[in-house]
């Protein structure tokens, strides 16, 4: 059976891109790691590909806040981005790739034309690099999720991964969209402050999907917990779970497939 | 010949004897050297470009009898690690960067950099440029290698310092903040991830603090060799030169407060830079590469020319103000360029791959066969050096160098006895001890995805662990090949103050012992060590510096394992807000890197579970000099240092690896700091188990009457380890020969339980108490 | 301190356009950065200060109007749902002896490279503004009742650096 064609788009800056591209790979797609510029070039087409995935990383050093710039890129010389959602393809962004689909306007809901939510700094006021425990919404039609359990673990890493909304009223259409994918949880399944949540993001939401379910964004890092051997307590007797970031994966991966 | 200072500015670096050899070369090829020449050789021969100092002359009294060194470090570092020839190291003191093999397809490059008074100025600029300049070398080694893993040890004063300080340094708690968010906003946006270093506290940082910062690099084993040949390109790419990177404007003030003194480190092109310089090895399409640090292209061109020649039109380098002059463009150390040597037929498709990074090129020249240096600007010669002589004519004066071995410091009675738990408690928050928590989650220490043993361990991931492990598989791109390696250090400029060569072999040891707690083949290791001194014309400061260097000569023999870098840097001393001078105390920073064979055979130190037993590898002594003991209750009992014996550690470090290796420990973690006291309670209250110890159990190579000596003495070579019941008897056969007993056992209920000599209980602790002691002494103290 | 200095090395000539643009968190967002640059004030000793909010600032020179610098502020400089802008005037505010509301700005020395600003440049370019020179700055607004020369003291020692930074200290609006 044919792998689906994944693009792992690249920028200066972009620094997650490797391991994304292997995750892509164990999840049984066939990844390209390509440079904005070549399709702004034309050398490369969003089109000919099956799932667009936006890795993490400082695109363009991040200075005017995170994914600013690589969103105006988006909008600027991607212009099919919108159709390639509106088609269905599976995109998913990741911490600085979420800050950049927020920033186009694309999530949480991607008919919108203009962005609708941000990030402000972490209420640490520091760079947080931390394993946190999400709750997933079983609700969402996201098709990352299928088969995942309700909490899961993921590692998180970023300064700026706060996210607010314009408005109080906005937090009821995400919450009736099921547009709230991934929640920040202490290890009960609660929801809680920080450390638990890391950065102080409303509601703790640390993922948003599209009402359809096919664009994810999220801060936590999947592409770092593909084997067991990432976890923290992995040499701990009593731990069992495999990487169950790569079951992200290998969801769009099978979803492509049909 | 005038003193070219009455014609022109002084080439300040250039000293007496430099001048005069300056002179008679010029005077054989009848004519006075140019201003730029000058420059040049001032640059190329001072301590940034070249150890002066430490690959110098040296007369050395012990106080018994006097030896000669021709060049310090070759005969003692670089000669102990040649005697040793191990097959692995593939490029040893040259570079900067030392590469070892890394199984049979890759290698490692791996470099530490020491920055010192520009972080008291600067700190966040200090920082970042510091850590820039470090990746900038590794991914320069060899014809170029993708990092993956930074380090970072900082020396500095304590947060709360409370004395005056001069008006231009930073208080220590900024230039902590500063120096971590420096590292932070370079290493994170490079994408490397910052996952193995330490913090140590000492007021006499306040002026001088140590930053250092660490790269290994991921290359693959043909990259490994590069020279350039004549009729190669000189190309240079990344951040075009400017004046901000001249460290002395020519003509204008010392160093010292000016802006342009003041480096700003650019991730962005840096990344920038680590991608194209990538894309174009893959394709071969460079011969060399070296990246422009201190004394800018000058240096640059001179290390990749060799032994041959270069030409250099200055008026091509892409410039970020078009009024440099063309000494300012020769000497500017703007950040963010590398310098490659490309075969002209490659030369478009090289121009290519940096044009689609985003990554400015242009060709300055080319490397000839003439031996001379010869650079011009829009046609006006400006340098015309014999490569030969600036590379050698650099006359060696010997320095005199001195060591006294301090009064045996009399023992005094503890002013007040402490009890036990108060002793353990206050030692587990004092700042050499304590959680760097606050300082590790500001880095991006799971980046890539490969750091497989964490530098915070445990249940809820907060414990210290002794070192970490990479699984570099998104650099390999081989998923499948579990090859890893771990790196660890040793640091102890406390040891130092009572005797330099004690703390080298203790340092040496600690950085193996870090290695060996999780799982890595330390008899595959390979060595860094960084030396930082103060005024080394001060002969009891460069006696010292011999003392620490005879240690890491002693130690590599010992222990087998070999240096394959050195960097030092000197003249560590300010003048404080009263005017007199304080010198750091003379620091050794040993790193160390070893092969892990299979990264899920990998060990952290935190207890597993109640019910195992708790062995002790090594015999302690009452060596409790320097000690954390000591700092905590005053001098009493044994006041030397530490003495390592490196053969012995081998002997030992053997048998624990094969043990660990059939998988017969559940944990392991090393004694260092604090002593067994320490570590027992670093490893209950990571793991969430309490344990009970016999102190009566420990094993000891002399009589030792004191619990508190048995709890505390740093003796080096010790490791604890926790093992299954069923696994003791393999264990005890796998150790047989050497100091290994059961001193202890595993148990659910959460406390640190400790049984005297004489039987009795002598200390319960909560691990909740000394958990919070540990956890909120560094938050605490930042305010 | 009167005055600011040019901080660009050649003087824009009249028929250029300069401006210089504030942007800040919206109120109802809490200032993480504020609260760390109170601490840092407290520590360096103005134990009065009550709140600190951080804004950065945008020097543009070059070929522009007030319609690209609407653009730009719009599609780059100022994200619509974190943050508010406002254009700062030619004119100085007062710099009294004493005041309860500061504004301080923060600008690096013209010496220094300032690499935010090359990627503000470049990604104007790419919204197809004209070429224009650009430096990055930061403006603490400050609340607390001190003296001007104990905040002077204070600031150089805590939120920016002399041996990089230009700072320049005024009465808040």
């Amino acid at each position: 059976m044919k792998k689906p064609r994944i693009l792992v788009l690249r920028a200066a800056g972009t620094n997650c891109d490797l391991e994304t591209a292997d995750a892509c790979t164990q999840a049984g797609g066939a990844p390209e790691r390509v440079h904005i510029d070549l399709i702004r070039a034309g050398r490369a087409r969003l089109m000919d590909y099956d799932i667009l995935v936006l890795p993490g990383g400082y695109s363009y050093g991040d200075d005017l806040g995170a994914g600013r710039i690589l969103a105006n890129q988006l909008k600027l010389h991607i212009k099919e981005l919108r159709n390639f959602v509106r088609l269905g393809r599976p995109v998913l962004g990741i911490s600085n790739g979420f800050q950049a689909l927020v920033k186009t306007g694309l999530l949480p809901v991607a008919h919108a034309s203009e962005q609708t939510a941000g990030f402000t700094a972490n209420d640490s006021g520091l760079f947080e690099a931390r394993w946190v425990h999400l709750r997933l919404n079983t609700q969402s039609s996201c098709l990352f999720f299928k088969g995942l359990p309700e909490m899961i673990e993921l590692p998180v890493a970023h300064g700026e991964g706060k996210l607010v909304l314009r408005s109080p009223r906005q937090l009821e259409d995400l919450k009736k969209n099921k547009s709230i994918a991934m929640q920040y949880v202490s290890d009960d399944g609660k929801l809680a402050g920080y450390p638990a949540n890391p950065n102080g993001s409303v509601f703790n939401i640390a993922a948003l999907s599209n009402p359809e379910g096919n664009c994810l964004g999220l801060m936590p890092h999947p592409e770092r917990y593909i084997s067991k051997f990432q976890h923290p307590n992995w040499t701990r007797q009593t731990f069992v779970k495999a990487g169950v970031g790569l079951e992200l994966f290998r969801n769009a991966v099978d979803y492509c497939r049909g | 010949m005038p003193p070219p200072a009455q014609k022109n500015r002084a080439p300040a670096a250039l000293d007496a004897a430099e001048l005069a050899a300056v002179q008679a070369h010029f005077r054989t090829l009848r004519r006075e050297p140019t201003p730029a020449e000058l420059e040049t050789l001032a640059r190329a021969w001072s301590e940034p470009c070249r150890s002066r100092t430490f690959a110098g002359p040296v007369r050395f009294n012990d106080g018994r009898k006097t030896r000669r060194f021709k060049n310090l470090l070759d005969e003692t570092i670089v000669k102990a690690s040649r005697r040793l020839n191990r097959a692995w190291c593939l490029s040893t003191f040259q570079d900067g960067a030392g590469i070892v093999a890394f199984g049979p397809k890759w290698a490692l490059a791996f470099k530490v950099e020491a920055h010192s008074h520009s972080c008291a100025i600067e700190p966040h600029g200090g920082a970042e440029t510091g850590v820039g300049g470090v990746i900038r070398d590794v991914i320069a080694a060899g014809l170029g290698a993708r990092p993956v893993l930074n380090t970072d040890h900082l020396c500095v004063a304590p947060p709360d310092y409370a004395g005056p300080l001069p008006d231009t340094v930073r208080h220590p708690r900024r230039i902590l903040g500063s120096v971590v968010s420096g590292v932070r906003d370079y290493g994170n946006r490079m994408g490397i991830p910052t996952a193995a270093g330490g913090l140590w506290f000492d007021d006499a940082y306040r002026l001088n603090p140590l930053v250092f910062c660490g790269t290994v690099g991921l290359l693959p084993a043909w990259a490994v060799r590069k020279e350039a040949k004549a009729g190669d390109l000189i190309a240079a790419a990344g951040g075009r030169t400017g004046r901000d990177g001249l460290r002395r404007t020519p003509g204008a003030g010392p160093d010292g407060n000016d802006a342009s003194a003041v480096q700003v480190g650019h991730a962005l092109n840096g990344k920038r830079l680590l991608d194209a310089l990538l894309a174009a090895r893959d394709r071969k399409l460079f011969r060399a590469v070296t990246a422009c640090g201190a004394g800018g292209f000058a240096a640059a061109v001179a290390a990749l020319a060799g032994g041959r020649g270069a030409r250099i039109s200055l008026e091509k380098a892409p410039l970020k103000a078009p009024d440099l002059a063309p000494l300012e463009i020769w000497l500017s150390e703007s950040q963010e360029r590398l310098l490659f040597a490309v075969p002209p037929r490659g030369l478009d498709a090289f121009a290519q791959a940096c044009a689609a990074e985003g990554c400015e090129t242009a060709v300055l020249g080319e490397f000839t066969d003439t031996g001379r240096l010869v650079v011009t600007h829009a046609g006006t010669p400006v340098v015309d050096l014999d490569l030969g002589f600036l590379s050698r004519g650099l006359p060696r004066a010997e320095k005199a160098a001195v060591w006294t071995a301090p009064k045996p410091a009399g023992a005094k009675a503890p002013a007040r006895e402490k009890g036990l738990d108060q002793i353990l408690t206050e030692g587990l928050a004092h700042l050499n001890v304590c959680s760097r928590e606050w300082v590790i989650r500001q880095y991006d220490h799971e980046v890539q995805g490969g750091t497989v043993v964490k530098p915070l361990q445990g249940s809820r991931h907060d414990g210290p662990g002794d070192a970490c492990v990479i699984w570099p598989h998104a650099a390999t791109g081989d998923s499948d090949d579990f090859q890893g390696f771990a790196v660890g250090h040793g640091l102890n400029p406390a040891y130092g103050r009572l005797d330099p060569y004690r703390m080298a072999l203790a340092c040496a040891d600690e950085a193996l012992r870090n290695l060996l707690c999780v799982g890595a083949d330390v008899s595959r290791a390979a060595l860094l060590g960084n030396f930082c001194w103060a005024d080394p014309d001060d002969p009891e400061q460069l006696g010292a510096l011999v003392r620490a260097a005879e240690g890491c000569r002693d130690a590599a023999l010992g222990l087998g394992v070999p240096f394959i870098s050195c960097q030092e840097i000197l003249r560590n001393q300010s003048a404080d807000a009263s005017g007199k001078t304080l010198a750091i105390p003379g620091t050794l920073l040993v790193s160390a890197l070893a092969p892990v064979a299979d990264v899920r055979k990998s060990l952290t130190m935190d207890i597993k579970g109640p019910g195992n037993a708790l062995y002790l590898v090594g015999s302690t002594a009452e060596e409790l000099g320097g000690s954390l003991f000591h700092q905590i209750c005053g001098r009493c009992f044994g006041c030397a240092a530490p003495a390592a014996d490196p053969r012995a550690a081998a002997a030992m470090f053997k048998g624990v690896q094969a043990a660990l290796a059939k998988g017969l420990a559940l944990s392991a973690h090393d004694l260092s700091d604090g002593g067994l006291g320490v570590a027992a309670a670093e490893m209950c209250f990571t793991g969430g188990f309490g344990a009970a110890l016999d102190l009566d159990k420990v094993p000891r190579r002399s009589a030792i009457y004191s619990d508190a000596v048995l709890l505390f003495s740093e003796s080096a070579s010790r490791i604890l380890l926790e093992v299954a019941p069923d696994r003791e008897a393999a264990l005890l056969k796998a150790l047989r020969g050497l100091p290994a007993k059961r001193v202890g056992a595993t148990m659910a209920n959460p406390v640190l339980k400790v049984a005297g000599l004489d039987g009795r209980v002598v200390m319960e602790s909560a691990l909740s108490t000394l958990k919070s002691a540990w956890q909120d002494a560094l938050p605490g103290r930042l305010g | 301190m009167s005055d600011k200095p040019g901080l660009l090395a050649a003087k824009a000539p009249s028929s250029l356009g300069s401006y210089v643009v504030e942007v800040n968190l919206k109120p109802e967002f809490a200032d993480a950065a504020g609260l760390t640059a109170l601490r840092m004030l407290h520590d360096a000793g103005i134990a009065a200060a009550r709140g600190v909010r951080v804004g950065r600032l945008y020097d543009l020179r070059g070929p522009l109007n007030l319609g690209h610098v609407h653009v730009a502020v719009r599609e780059l400089l100022c994200d619509c749902v974190t943050q508010e802008f406002r254009l700062c005037h030619g004119a100085a505010a007062a710099s009294p002896n004493s005041a309860e509301r500061w504004r301080v700005e923060v600008w690096l020395k013209p010496a220094v490279a300032d690499t935010a600003a090359e990627s503000v440049r470049a990604a104007l370019g790419d919204l197809g503004m004209p070429e224009v020179a650009v430096r990055c700055g930061l403006a603490y607004h400050i609340a607390a009742k001190c003296g001007r020369g104990q905040l002077d003291k204070a600031v150089a020692r805590s939120l920016a650096n002399p041996s990089i930074h230009l700072i320049l200290v005024h009465e808040d609006r």
